[in-house]
């Protein structure tokens, strides 16, 4: 067999894929100042005041928003999810997944760019770059330099604040599914369990690595929502934009020349785009999948603009149509409200509906019904057919309740429960034995199927019941 | 070599996320018996243990389908750089068809 090899084109192609990952240029983005960056702040700023905070917040004496995966029950404010209402909790996944597919098709990656846990610790931890090692033209240097005491010193003050805001993250994670006042006394004691010990590290690591090493390349090959986001978009859809019928021909020049006369655009080829960028993309060349929305080039150029004492928006928000030429950017806002929004929206409030009705009609009781395995049927004194259950009933909401077990299937039957107080405390379950008796001229077959339903004594609503069979022999 | 390791990895570390969500959602491991002992001292062991089960299954599917994916060229290819290839070779450097 003659061995094949591969050809000089498969060699090259394996070679650019290998340095993908493995000789990245790294990329350090110069700090850029304005609208979007306030906004990027302020964002940033939201988002992590609610991811730290909501943990601490209390509500009517349990914490406001707990997974408590110990006692597989959720706490969501006023709502006590269990796993049997798994539904719900599917439910609002679905409806965030379904808004941010909206979101995305009216105005782009917003998503990405503004409130991406990834971008948001990417940025705080650029932040604190910035502070301990300078700006982006230092940070080059800093990367060439050997190691010396003052390289050291950087980037351990780095490395030292990074971890600090990593170890928080995973702490606070680690606190939506462990209660966080008990986790937080056992970590002043050095004495978390070990499981929570390790998720709070292994959140943290991926918090230091993901917004201190792989940054955009998080976004550019793992995220899947990045390699998808892009079915949403139509030509209406809020772009970032150079625009190229302004631009080009491209080219420094002197402020104070007359460049429509030389033929000139308006780009003056400075590059603040390209150093700005978090991606390392250039966006004259059009959009690109890296792009991740975060206009950081819209303020860098609309600066340089501003000195140079031409209009702003050079590179700005807007839609293919409007670069096309159909409309103008005023219009925009008029072609928001076309049929692929539309009809998202319109799934969406449905979905939003149909959770809110079956949430309020959910009834905060549930029953299993377990017939006794060893005995399947057998007589009693006066006759009648006596079957064994154990009935389990979930009081899901957060008082006591006393509760009495009836059945129906079939004429006289009577359900003897030996307990006499069937009571179940708030959030509780117990497991009821129950017999039922029938008179076997009352039965129809070898197995008939009977209801068997608890109720609350003093809320005659909370009521459940679920089906089981009595069996003849 | 990394890339690869990166696209076992991550797709499985995905995948295991939402199976182990998904099967404890349905099974409450301190029911779950093993020779009628309960298998997990706590839930949240066995939640970690899951987890990282079903990583490893994921792992091992995402790690045959890369193998499997080698293409005939690769599996034939000469492991040698051709200017270290015996003399005599055919496909020694210089020959006319080799690269």
């Amino acid at each position: 067999m003659e061995p094949n090899t591969p050809t000089a084109q498969q060699q090259a192609q394996g070679e650019e894929e290998q340095s993908l990952y493995e000789v990245r240029q790294k990329i350090q983005p110069r700090a850029v100042h304005g609208w979007f960056a306030n906004w990027r702040v302020a964002l940033v700023l939201f988002t992590q005041l609610l991811y730290y905070g909501l943990p601490w917040l209390k509500w009517d004496g349990h914490q406001a928003i707990l997974f408590d995966l110990a006692a597989r029950k959720f706490y969501i404010f006023d709502l006590t999810l269990w796993p049997q209402d798994f539904i719900w909790l599917t439910g609002i996944l679905v409806i965030s997944a379904l808004s941010l597919f909206l979101f995305t098709a009216v105005a782009g990656r917003l998503w990405c760019g503004f409130a991406c846990p990834q971008t948001v610790y990417t940025e705080i931890f650029m932040w604190i770059e910035e502070w301990a090692e300078g700006g982006h033209l230092a940070r080059k240097k800093l990367d060439t330099l050997p190691w010396n005491v003052e390289k050291i010193r950087k980037r351990g003050l780095k490395h030292l604040l990074w971890f600090l805001i990593a170890f928080w993250t995973g702490f606070t994670f680690v606190g939506y599914f462990s209660p966080i006042t008990t986790l937080w006394n056992e970590l002043l004691t050095f004495n978390t369990g070990p499981w929570e010990t390790f998720w709070i590290f292994f959140y943290a690591f991926a918090t230091w690595g993901n917004a201190g090493f792989m940054r955009e390349q998080v976004c550019k090959y793992m995220c899947p929502y990045a390699r998808f986001q892009s079915v949403m978009f139509d030509p209406d859809t809020l772009i970032i934009s150079y625009d190229p019928a302004r631009g080009e021909p491209r080219g420094p020049r002197s402020k104070k020349l007359d460049y429509k006369a030389q033929g000139m655009g308006d780009c003056v080829d400075c590059g603040i785009c390209v150093q700005v960028c978090p991606t390392g993309i250039d966006i004259r060349k059009g959009l690109q999948y890296e792009c991740i929305g975060c206009a950081a080039c819209i303020d860098g150029c609309d600066q340089v603009m501003e000195k140079m004492g031409y209009p702003k928006g050079l590179i700005r928000y807007t839609t293919e149509n409007v670069m096309k030429g159909k409309y103008a950017d005023k219009n925009i806002l008029s072609h928001v409200f076309r049929p692929r929004v539309l009809v998202y929206t319109a799934i969406l409030l449905a979905i939003m509906i149909a959770f809110l009705v079956t949430l309020a009609n959910r009834v905060p009781l549930r029953t299993e019904v377990i017939r006794d395995r060893l005995t399947l049927s057998r007589s009693t004194e006066d006759g009648r057919l006596e079957n064994l259950y154990t009935v389990r009933i979930l009081n899901m909401q957060d008082k006591l309740h006393k509760f009495k077990i009836t059945a129906t299937g079939a004429e006289d039957i009577q359900v003897v429960a030996d307990e006499k107080d069937l009571k179940a405390g708030p959030q509780q379950s117990i497991n009821v034995p129950v017999r039922l008796l029938i008179d076997p001229i009352n039965l129809k077959g070898p197995s008939t199927p009977v209801m068997i339903r608890a109720q609350a004594e003093d809320d005659p609503e909370l009521i459940s019941e679920t089906k089981s069979s009595f069996l003849r022999r | 070599m990394l890339k690869r390791l990166i696209t076992v990895l991550w797709p499985s570390f995905l995948i295991a996320g939402v199976a182990d969500v998904l099967f404890f959602t349905l099974f409450d491991p301190t029911q779950l018996l093993y020779k009628e002992e309960p298998l997990f001292e706590s839930h949240l062991a066995a939640y970690t243990v899951g987890f990282f089960l079903f990583w490893l299954m994921g792992i091992g599917s995402s790690a045959l389908t890369c193998y499997f994916q080698r293409s005939a060229d690769d599996i034939n290819r000469c492991p040698l750089v051709p200017s270290a290839r015996p003399e005599g070779c055919p496909k020694k450097e210089g020959c006319a068809d080799c690269s």
